[in-house]
């Protein structure tokens, strides 16, 4: 999902940078209301913020398709530190990306901000709390939601790309023709965020379940074990 | 007496529990990115990113060139990202310390 410098049209890298600015604003605000009411978001926001930076740049091979991704690493901050948040933190990631790594574009950093940390953020919380709301268990929740999230990053920049150059093509025509670049390599990706974003909600939900309240609500945890700082009390007793 | 007992109070495992089950996971990891490479490598797939196919493809039908903002030379990309990697490295463990740790280690 690093569209590169080049591709998009000015009108068009302008468009993604505005439509991006109406959610890193919230985001910004979402932080600052967060840090203070919680003394632990601080910590939080800068853990997510690099490992979104390095998630989202770990490329893995499939041997399936012969070709490598990296999965984004979105719909897990999104759950942790908040949606509007995750805009603010993916833009920073891309920006760093873009200027030290080689990865992505500067003019495209709205559009990939677009894709990665808004509609991946997004789309990976409203699933997190809709089974939440159905009383999924997390370890089902935080799976579907890094699926989602992941294939909703890469739905969005083939979008975006076809939207600026589909021309005499039908758009949804050369929006399955982007995608298909994309799909059948992240599909397997998407599974091992799955996984991923499952499991690290789980160690944190038991190590320290006050820290994640949205967590700790008591439906559906998978309880294997107190969690530790609960048991460590236990101990000193 | 006392001092074995200081000195023992004193020494630190080479693996405790969080050590040893970053080591199995990160080789889990590795011989399943090992294994995957080695497979495209016998098939003589080219292994390249999506990213890159897909900007091809874009630029292809844009009749432009796409170029990413830098463009790292060689090996200059592994050391760019290691870099980045230790730091993100620092980084977490510093904060996951702070939020997370038990106290028994």
């Amino acid at each position: 999902m690093h569209i590169e410098d080049g591709i998009l049209p000015v009108g068009a890298w302008s468009a993604w940078y505005g439509a991006t600015a109406c959610f890193v604003y919230p985001g910004l605000q979402e932080i600052k209301r967060r840090v203070r009411e919680n003394l632990s978001y601080k910590p939080f926001l800068s853990m997510v913020g690099v490992a979104v930076f390095v998630i989202s740049a770990m490329h893995l091979p499939v041997p399936v398709t012969g070709s490598c991704s990296h999965p984004c690493g979105t719909p897990l901050a999104a759950i942790i530190v908040g949606p509007f948040a995750t805009a603010v933190i993916s833009l920073i990631v891309l920006f760093f990306q873009a200027i030290f790594l080689g990865h992505g574009g500067i003019t495209t950093i709205g559009a990939n901000d677009f894709s990665m940390g808004i509609v991946g953020g997004i789309s990976g919380y409203l699933t997190w709390r809709l089974l939440r709301r159905f009383n999924a268990p997390l370890w089902l929740s935080g799976g579907a939601a890094g699926f989602v999230g992941d294939v909703m990053t890469y739905l969005t920049s083939a979008f975006e790309l076809a939207l600026s150059l589909h021309g005499h093509v039908p758009l949804v025509r050369q929006w399955m023709i982007f995608f298909a670049g994309y799909g059948p390599t992240q599909f397997p990706l998407a599974i091992a965020e799955a996984v991923f974003t499952a499991a690290v909600l789980q160690v944190m939900y038991d190590r320290r379940p006050d820290l994640l309240p949205q967590l700790a609500n008591g439906r559906g945890v998978h309880k294997t074990r107190k969690p530790a700082r609960e048991s460590n009390a236990e101990a000193g007793k | 007496m006392k001092a074995g007992a200081d000195n023992a109070a004193q020494s630190a495992s080479w693996f405790d529990p969080f050590t040893r089950w970053m080591l199995i996971i990160m080789f889990i990891l590795l011989a399943a990115i090992f294994g995957a490479a080695k497979y495209m490598d016998t098939h003589h797939m080219q292994g390249g990113g999506t990213d890159d196919t897909v900007n091809a493809m874009a630029s292809q039908v844009a009749h432009v060139q796409s170029h990413p903002f830098i463009d790292l030379p060689g090996d200059a990309q592994v050391g760019a990202f290691s870099v980045a990697n230790f730091f993100v490295g620092m980084i977490i463990g510093h904060n996951w310390k702070k939020l997370f740790d038990t106290g028994q280690n």
